[in-house]
């Protein structure tokens, strides 16, 4: 885990050429001028996997974060309010949880991406991060039933009440009497999330609807491997694959291994 | 070993531990009973006590992490049991001994009815076919008085009441007719009138089997009323033990002493003598004293008690573990612990003048519809919570209201409070006329009234510090700046016998009792006319109940506030409070001041509840009044009378049809029932206790 | 009872309607022009006004999104954008089919193989079956279907030869045809689910256990397995059913990725193709059908459920 944060984050000095360098001669099979050998453009794979490492954790990363909050936001104010608010907010959660991630990621972006929007325009600017952003609208209602559902569990405390005699704003008891106590749940609930993001943006990245070639996202460089293309480069598929299994085994057992830790203390 | 005949259980040299981290937790040490066939012994004591350890290490059932001690001697009819492995208990489980746990709802599979449940332990030991099995089993549900066993074989366990559910079990515990029965607190999960039935049923039925039986409670009464003998434990050790009558009339342990006196007596009060209170609280088991375990909290404890205290016979049938026990015996020494003797409250009963009034309070809860029943245009019945129920409190005062589950005295409490919207009534508080919930009613209002709850862990917030809890009211509520606030914050701990060092604490670092304190502070900080206290020692252990009942009485004589006392043991009630409401289904049913309401007339209700108490005095023979049936649903209600369904002296038709009078008894002392009052006063005896009524 | 049903079918209606305007609105409203981006930037101004009025794109939007949903309703899901026209409903419904081949030998080993897993690692919370499995569960098998896939046919198709690395057999090939290209996406989808499954059953077990009615039950003298087998397994498997249930959106959006690397032709090649040709109408039927089954798949589970579980009560 820490290793590939140091690979996000030092990525670019450690890579020994650019992503889309192709001065090399295609098809290298792996030696210590490319330890990873090079693919059909000739570009070194060792480098395109360290400087992918740092999109897929960004991407993953911020958008796993946007869903947090704004999930959050909205799980504690209908957990709270509860009544007519809670009932048809909570519908359209339960509604939009039947429908796979996955599905209703692939078919936004990929119907985004068929729109040609003017370049320089915010769409454009938008569509750019949208896979970022398709991220944070899927986790946003399944961030925000959990953070609800132990809102009602906590709200029925009676140090809520205590506050509520005091006549407390409303505010001041969602963020200050109930928040603390919901934390623990949202830690794992993110971790979790962060390691399916991690699932997510490789996968939509595979087919073709994430980044667009030539970016180094670690999907797209196991699709553009694949094929007739994998007889004679199979290190070119091979690597990233290896890194994403690696990274996504790796997310898991933190996110496990957090889990563990909050609920003993929970 | 030895053993005379008889004996059905013999245990000795009882050790078991606990593994937590790298640690081995003792969490009961050289436990040691006796027991014969037909006695039912108690064994006694707080939570952490290691009783029910006790009683699941005889029954060889123990966690994943534990395990009995080498040495350890437990012999059921002459076996030693001690050393055998799981499965070759399983031969005497359900056939040699049973148990009947605490919670008879997590106890029954939820997914298995629940005649089958009972029917396979007989197949499993008796080799019966189906048949021969189902006639057993309805046959052994009619003997624990389950009315049409046939129907409910076929019921599954959410489909019963607790009290059948407990009756239920202990059905599964008697079929096999065992020679040894563990009972794990049975009753604490049940009303007080459901209690009653059960311990009746018990008390019969092990009579009729004669098999021996283990009684593990937290509750004095239930043991004098129950049990021939009685071991009393602390922190893992049995401190003494004896036959029942001894015990109660002759106590030789400082620690039984302490027991005895700090659980209020029925129609006790604090105008005539404070609890006694047991200091400190229990050990932790990961860091037991030196010598005595007692020896922190004991007022007797002298150098001698920093060695280990052995177990000594002072008569035959006794045992006590305490170095000056014969010091205690003569009476050459007094257990004397703090408060005792004199009364906290000021005598006089003189009428004050009046600080809040309720009036008509109503709560019907909305059912919610279903879809054809919107469609039908049908409106189902709302359950009535709280229907019509008026109340005066006087300034400086103690109210008390007493019922049962689903009396709907919590509804009443949070409608005063203005956390539940009443459907109707008005309150009136010092003149002025409340808004209905906290949300609309001003910061003057809010500071007039405050609460302390029930469950202290739930009470405090757990991420904020003590200090932090006390100042929020006393910044909101009373306009403080921080410094005079952290100020005031010392003063408060202090009153309420907490070091100001608390302050700093988190909720988690401190014991139910403490965190209770520093919850009675925080109603107290905005200097409130009336605090709502909804069963505030409900969930404490007794020796830490009563310092406080006493300091919420202490508290009271300071700051001439008024409280509204909610609890279902009539016995607190009566100690702290000067006026006293049963309330049963949703409505009122007597009110009177304390004496009143504990002799005749009764009100029919409750002099079921005063008479279903368990007192804690062997010599005590209560008049037994049972309620039959269980409470009936709120959601449908009884017609006239709301009690008549259950109502050991209801006289006819009436009762059904018409809602009963109120009737005046004089000096505020109202009763509401068909029956006129000189022939309920002739009908009735005094339920108290001899040496009360004395008083 | 009915009360139920009715509000569980409420429910799935709700969630229809909800998906039926998403999509609607994400190909009719967020591609701005949909006449352009289906004809793509070389195409006339005139050709792209003619189609629009074909579409009937000039009406109000509601009344595209009723005639939209009317179509839908009464089987009239026209022609494939894309070339060579195709009818949409023949064209979904036989790929749907081989989908569900996919799917029902997917489920047919996973659900079995994961439910025993889940339960060896439930009673042994801790130790070493547990801890195999669990550590199995969190790592291989929870890596993205595309990686699972590849590996496998690196591994079994090209290394050992035991399957055939493609699945592209003919659309419309019958059982037996396919079913030997079947065996590896299906082994891949299995992966997926079994780390799912087996999880929740784990957990379910683990709870089960702690009850007090397994100590009941144990002290009635009952053998082990008898405790376990009539006593917990009844409570903890009831449950399962839910989970079965949820599962199948994991599987269908599982589909698209394994079909696309398998380049078998279910309805996710088909979404994908759809996806990568602009092809709306095609994207929206499918959509659509997937929706439907989950959840037609997750009313069934709250129904069996319900039924299994005597706990709830229909008054
Ligand atoms: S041994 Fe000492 S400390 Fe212990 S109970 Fe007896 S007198 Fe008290
Ligand atoms: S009115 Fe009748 S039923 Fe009610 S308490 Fe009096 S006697 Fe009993």
């Amino acid at each position: 885990m820490l290793f590939f944060l140091l690979l996000a984050l030092f990525g670019p000095a450690l890579a020994p050429y650019t992503e889309n360098n192709q001065s090399s001669p295609p098809r290298e099979a792996p030696s210590t001028a490319y330890p990873f050998g090079t693919d059909y453009l000739g570009r070194d794979v060792f480098s395109r996997v360290i400087l992918g490492a740092r999109s897929i954790f960004l991407t993953a990363g911020v958008g796993t974060l946007i869903a947090v909050v704004i999930g959050t936001f909205v799980g504690l104010f209908i957990g709270y309010q509860g009544g007519l608010l809670d009932e048809v907010v909570g519908r359209f959660i339960d509604a939009f949880l039947a429908l796979p991630a996955l599905l209703v990621a692939l078919v936004i972006l990929g119907i985004i991406k068929n729109v040609d929007f003017a370049p320089g325009s915010w769409q454009a600017a938008v569509a750019d991060q949208s896979v970022l952003i398709v991220i944070a609208l899927v986790y946003v209602p399944i961030v925000a039933r959990v953070v609800r559902s132990s809102t009602l569990d906590i709200k029925t405390r009676e140090f809520v009440q205590a506050a509520q005699i005091r006549g407390e704003a409303r505010l001041y008891i969602i963020f200050r009497e109930i928040f603390p106590s919901v934390v623990p749940a949202l830690v794992v609930e993110a971790s979790l999330r962060f390691s399916y993001a991690i699932f997510l943006v490789a996968s939509l990245g595979f087919l073709g609807v994430g980044a667009s070639p030539p970016t180094p996202d670690w999907g797209l460089m196991v699709s553009e491997n694949r094929g007739g293309l994998y007889q004679l480069a199979p290190w070119a598929l091979n690597f990233p694959a290896l890194a994403i299994a690696v990274l996504v085994i790796g997310v898991n057992l933190m996110s496990d291994g957090v889990k563990r830790v909050f609920q003993k203390s929970g | 070993m030895s053993e005379t005949p008889g004996t059905v259980l013999h245990v000795a040299n009882l050790g078991i531990s606990y593994r937590v981290g790298k640690q081995w937790i003792r969490a009961v040490r050289e436990f040691q009973i006796e027991v014969k066939a037909g006695q039912i012994y108690g064994v006694v004591g707080e939570s952490g006590s290691g009783k029910s350890t006790a009683a699941t290490g005889i029954m060889r059932y123990l966690a994943a992490n534990g395990r009995t001690e080498p040495g350890s001697v437990i012999e059921l009819l002459g076996q030693d049991l001690a050393a055998r492995s799981a499965r070759a208990m399983q031969d005497v489980w359900g056939r040699c001994m049973n148990m009947v746990p605490q919670d008879p709802a997590a106890a029954l599979n939820p997914s298995i009815r629940v005649g089958e449940q009972v029917a396979e332990i007989v197949r499993r030991h008796e080799k019966v076919d189906r048949d021969t099995a189902r006639a057993r089993v309805v046959a052994m549900l009619r003997r624990v008085r389950l009315a049409d066993p046939e129907t409910i074989f076929d019921r599954f366990p959410h489909q019963l009441s607790g009290g059948m559910q407990q009756r239920v079990v202990i059905a599964m515990a008697l079929i096999t007719s065992p020679q040894l029965l563990i009972l794990d607190e049975p009753t604490t999960a049940l009303d007080v009138t459901t209690e009653a039935v059960i311990l009746d049923l018990v008390r019969d039925l092990i009579a009729a089997e004669g098999a021996g039986a283990v009684y593990v409670t937290h509750n004095l009464g239930v043991v004098a009323q129950l049990c021939e003998r009685v071991v009393v434990m602390y922190a893992g050790e049995i401190m003494e033990d004896a036959a029942a009558a001894d015990l109660f009339a002759r106590p030789l342990h400082p620690y039984t002493v302490g027991l005895l006196k700090s659980v209020p007596r029925l129609g006790q009060t604090k105008r005539e003598m404070a609890l006694q209170t047991i200091p400190g609280r229990p050990p932790s088991l990961t860091e037991l004293p030196e010598g005595c375990v007692y020896a922190p909290r004991c007022p007797l404890a002298i150098e001698i008690c920093q060695t280990k205290p052995p177990l000594e016979t002072p008569a035959a049938g006794r045992l006590v573990r305490c170095h000056r026990w014969q010091e205690i015996a003569a009476g050459a020494v007094e257990v004397a612990y703090e408060d005792g003797g004199g009364a906290i409250a000021s005598a006089g009963l003189e009428a004050r003048s009046p600080l809040l009034h309720a009036a008509e309070m109503t709560k019907h809860f909305a059912v919610s519809r279903s879809l054809i029943e919107v469609l039908q245009g049908v409106t189902p019945t709302p359950v009535r919570a709280v229907d019509d129920v008026s109340l005066h409190i006087q300034k400086g005062r103690t109210y008390g209201l007493v019922g049962e589950s689903g009396s709907g005295k919590t509804t009443l409490a949070r409608m005063i409070i203005g956390l539940e919207n009443p459907t109707d009534g008005s309150i009136d508080l010092l003149g002025v006329d409340l808004a209905p919930t906290v949300r609309t009613r001003g910061r003057e209002m809010l500071a007039k009234l405050q609460m302390v709850f029930q469950n202290p862990q739930n009470s405090l917030n757990p991420y904020l510090t003590v200090g932090q809890a006390i100042r929020r009211p006393l910044m909101t509520l009373r306009g403080m700046a921080r410094a005079e606030a952290d100020h005031e914050v010392e003063r408060l701990l202090t009153a309420v016998n907490l070091r100001p060092e608390y302050a700093a604490r988190y909720p988690g670092e401190l014991s139910g009792g403490e965190k209770q304190r520093v919850a009675i502070a925080r109603a107290f900080a905005s200097d409130p006319a009336l605090i709502i206290c909804d069963e505030p020692v409900s969930a404490l252990d007794v020796s830490v109940q009563a310092a406080v009942l006493n300091l919420l009485a202490r508290l009271q004589e300071e700051h001439d506030t008024a409280y509204l006392f909610i609890a279902h043991d009539l016995a607190v009630v009566g100690y702290l409070a000067d006026y006293i409401a049963v309330m049963y289904l949703g409505e009122i049913f007597e009110v009177g001041y304390g004496s009143d309401l504990f002799a005749p007339p009764y009100h029919p209700y409750t002099e079921a509840l005063v008479s279903a108490i368990p007192v804690a005095d062997p010599t005590h023979q209560s008049e037994r009044i049972r309620l039959s049936e269980d409470v009936p649903s709120p959601r449908n209600l009884p017609t006239g009378c709301r009690f008549h369904t259950r109502c050991p002296r209801k006289i006819g038709a009436i009762c059904e049809d018409e809602a009963p009078p109120w009737r005046d008894d004089g000096d505020g002392h109202y009763i509401r029932c068909h029956i006129p009052l000189p022939e309920l006063t002739a009908l009735q005896k005094s339920l108290l206790p001899d040496h009360e009524r004395d008083a | 009872m009915w009360r139920f049903i009715l509000r569980r079918l409420g429910f799935f209606v709700f969630t229809l309607l909800l998906t039926s305007v998403l999509i609607f609105a994400l190909t009719r409203v967020l591609p701005g022009d949909v006449a352009r981006v289906l004809l793509g930037r070389e195409a006339g101004e005139a050709e792209v006004a003619a189609l629009r009025e074909e579409l009937g794109l000039n009406q109000p939007l509601h009344v595209q999104y009723v005639e939209w949903v009317r179509d839908f309703v009464t089987g009239n899901w026209g022609l494939t954008f894309s070339r060579p026209a195709q009818d949409i409903l023949q064209l979904v419904g036989q790929r749907a089919l081989n989908s569900a081949r996919l799917a029902a030998i997917t489920m047919l080993i996973a659900v079995p193989l994961s439910l025993l897993l889940g339960v060896i690692a439930g009673l042994t919370e801790n130790r070493l079956p547990d801890n195999t499995i669990s550590v199995l569960t969190l790592s291989v098998v929870s890596l993205p279907e595309f990686v699972t896939g590849i590996f496998l046919i690196n591994i079994l198709a090209l290394e050992l030869r035991l399957f055939p690395a493609s699945s592209a057999v003919s659309p419309s090939a019958t059982f037996e045809e396919a079913l030997p290209s079947l065996w590896l996406p299906a082994l891949t989808a299995t992966l997926v689910l079994l780390a799912y499954i087996t999880r929740l059953t784990r957990a379910g077990v683990i709870e089960e256990l702690k009850r007090d009615y397994v100590r009941t039950a144990t002290l009635k003298g009952l053998p082990y397995r008898v405790v376990i087998v009539k006593h917990v397994l009844r409570n903890a498997l009831i449950p399962t059913i839910t989970v079965i249930a949820t599962s199948t959106g994991w599987l269908m959006s599982g589909l698209v990725v394994i079909e696309f690397v398998f380049s078998y032709p279910g309805l996710g090649r088909l979404l994908t193709f759809a996806i990568d040709k602009r092809d709306l109408p095609l994207i929206q039927a499918i959509v659509m059908v997937t929706v439907m089954v989950i959840l037609v798949a997750n009313f069934v589970a709250d129904l069996l459920y319900a039924i299994l579980n005597p706990r709830i009560s229909f008054d």
